[in-house]
């Protein structure tokens, strides 16, 4: 008897991705063909052109946005990983009975929204703040430190915090596959602490890392709310200058443009992301 | 309370819930208007539904950019009303999406303060697309505890009293045209400047963005910041200096003579829009321009409607509240119109703040 090219399973699978193309990927295809229009006032040129791409490469304004956007992705992506690996090797390889509420309570912020995070750190960090009022009955200051709230260092404080746990949860996912068995091999074998670190846990946590710091890295890059709202005069992003362009000047193509720039730079990452996790991988198996 | 009457108070309540809305749905033509909440609550439209058989389903915006969105994006033919901003209805019009108001089905426009019957903005060829419903200033407010004197636009360009201490709303049209207003830029030529102009206007921005706190996005988000002391003096808009005077902190609101923007709202009725849902739109938008509404607005918003129906019906207080006690304070009123070159001010915005 002949079988069906495709599965039961196929067939139940067919729906779902049918609605992913249609609820995903379509309005992003049509982004992409409005990025090659014009407008004129509000009416909508169709005539193809690459003009909308031109002017983000010829804008100091874009340009300089863009690299900010993923300048900020990589620094937090950076603390992220830099506090949440030692956190996550703690959870993983130190906690036992209470693993499961450690998990809970790192996800606890999670819970509230964004805005309640946000107002939160306005709270610890204005004039008549925690943190400042604090500092003046310690002594230290006099009158209130107003470069702590409204600043580049509020807004990375609030991603860090804000973005951390889905850094910890990559790492600590890598960590549980972790073998001890492989540390007390190198061990025996005379490694010392640092090239155990180095040539044996680094390289198969090297996964959690790249996973964790992708999400870290989108989700930073594509956040506007905590600039806007604890940045101050400098908390302009490039995704709020997409929100003006679509809504304030009805420039829709122009906003596409942009929005496609910073897809495809995403993807660049992304395929750098799954090159890594493919070569350590390789690592892991020649381990 | 026993259990019984509990159970009974609990389905009447269930009941007057359920059937409310059923006897509204039950009126013979249901319109469907799309505005801001705070001009479409019960109590303002009570009188309206009591003596029309008409009802009114509310669809409510956040920003008058969604607005149209939301129409061009196809949705004038599901609506039947709409409130965009007197320097907005260009772009509907230019879209092809309103139809003209016939004036002689809204008796109560005939009331309309000279300021927007005068007014080229809503009208194309002499027809009005969309008609004046209710306006109001956007002020400087000021913490008065906190400043020696009052302010006027100079204090965001100038001195260094209150650096770090000021906040400028993140809107591309308001800042420019303030902008504008410092450097003496005649109405007449703000909306229409060249690059020499746009250049000098970059430059006073940078120097703007220096001084800044912050830029606001929401009013709510302004007044915890003067509440808190973040931010002293800010170009506003009014609730700010009720709300916190009302919590016992001394505000100021300035109107500088260099002028002051203007803003008002339209409503407009969507192309599609006929037959008896049309009477009944009309209806409403007569309603809205009328004495029972204006009233409501004037006590509730509190807020000015832009005709003088409700004006008598209103103490002194209440008149110089929402600005009409003396009309006079519209002559220095720079209405927010629509920029021949809007995407280069929204460009040249954005790289301020980049900057």
């Amino acid at each position: 008897m002949r079988r069906s090219i495709l599965s039961v399973g196929d067939w139940l699978a067919l729906p779902v991705v049918a609605a992913l193309i249609a609820l995903c990927c379509a309005p992003l295809l049509i982004l992409l063909a409005y990025s090659f229009f014009q407008v004129d006032f509000v009416t909508i040129s169709y005539d193809l052109t690459l003009a909308n791409y031109a002017k983000i490469a010829g804008s100091e304004t874009y340009r300089g946005l863009i690299a900010r956007a993923f300048g900020s992705a990589f620094l937090v992506v950076t603390l992220t990983a830099v506090i949440g690996y030692p956190v996550a090797w703690f959870v993983a390889k130190r906690v036992h009975a209470a693993k499961s509420t450690l998990l809970t309570l790192l996800l606890v912020p999670l819970y509230s929204g964004d805005l309640i995070r946000i107002f939160a750190w306005r709270v610890l960090l204005g004039a008549e703040g925690a943190i400042n009022r604090s500092l003046m009955w310690l002594g230290v200051i006099d009158e209130p430190f107003s470069g702590l709230l409204f600043s580049p260092l509020a807004t990375h404080i609030a991603l860090t915090y804000n973005y951390l746990p889905f850094m910890v949860i990559g790492l600590w996912l890598a960590f549980e596959s972790l073998d001890d068995r492989w540390l007390e091999a190198a061990a025996d074998l005379g490694a010392p602490a640092p090239a155990r670190f180095l040539r044996v846990i680094l390289p198969l946590t090297v996964p959690g890392l790249v996973a964790g710091g992708l999400m870290v890295f989108v989700m930073v890059a594509g956040d506007y709310l905590t600039p806007q709202l604890l940045g101050g005069a400098s908390g302009i992003t490039i995704i709020s200058a997409i929100n003006d362009l679509f809504g304030t000047a009805f420039d829709w193509p122009l906003g596409s443009a942009i929005a496609w720039t910073m897809l495809s730079i995403l993807m660049v990452c992304f395929g750098l992301g799954a090159l890594a996790i493919r070569r350590s991988s390789l690592v892991a198996e020649d381990v | 309370m026993l259990r019984r009457d509990f159970i009974k108070t609990a389905m009447a309540g269930t009941a007057l819930g359920v059937l409310g809305p059923a006897a509204r749905a039950n009126a013979s033509t249901d319109i469907l208007w799309m505005t801001w909440e705070n001009l479409a609550k019960d109590d303002y439209l009570a009188a309206f539904l009591d003596r029309h058989d008409i009802s009114i389903t509310k669809t409510f915006i956040g920003t008058d950019d969604e607005q149209f969105a939301k129409l061009r994006a196809g949705g004038a033919s599901s609506v039947d009303l709409i409130t965009p901003g007197l320097d907005k209805v260009e772009y509907y019009t230019a879209s092809d999406l309103l139809q003209p108001i016939d004036f002689d089905k809204v008796p109560n426009a005939a009331l309309l303060y000279e300021t927007f019957n005068a007014t080229s903005l809503g009208k194309v060829d002499g027809e009005t697309y969309g008609i004046p419903f209710y306006w109001g200033i956007n002020p400087i407010v000021y913490r008065a505890d906190l400043m020696d004197e009052e302010p006027d636009w100079s204090v965001f360009f100038e001195g260094d009293a209150y650096n770090g201490k000021l906040a400028m709303r993140d809107y591309a049209l308001e800042g420019i045209m303030i902008a504008a207003m410092y450097l003496g830029i005649p109405e007449t030529e703000m909306f229409d400047m060249d690059d020499k102009q746009l250049a000098e206007i970059k430059k006073v921005l940078m120097i703007q963005k220096s001084k800044l706190r912050t830029y606001w996005n929401s009013i709510g988000d302004l007044t915890n910041l003067f509440a808190t002391g973040e931010v002293v003096c800010a170009f506003s808009w009014v609730p700010p200096y009720y709300d916190l005077k009302a919590k016992g902190i001394e505000m100021g609101m300035a109107k500088p003579k260099q002028g002051v923007i203007g803003w008002c709202d339209t409503i407009a009725v969507p192309k599609d829009v006929s037959g008896a849902r049309l009477d009944a739109t009309f209806e409403l938008i007569n309603y809205l321009l009328g004495p029972d509404y204006g009233k409501m607005l004037a006590v509730g918003g509190p807020y000015a409607q832009s005709t003088s129906a409700a004006r008598d019906l209103l103490s002194e207080e209440e008149q110089d509240k929402i600005f009409i006690k003396d009309l006079s304070v519209m002559d220095n009123f720079v209405w927010k119109q629509n920029p021949a070159r809007y995407n280069d001010w929204v460009a040249l915005w954005n790289e301020v703040k980049a900057s």
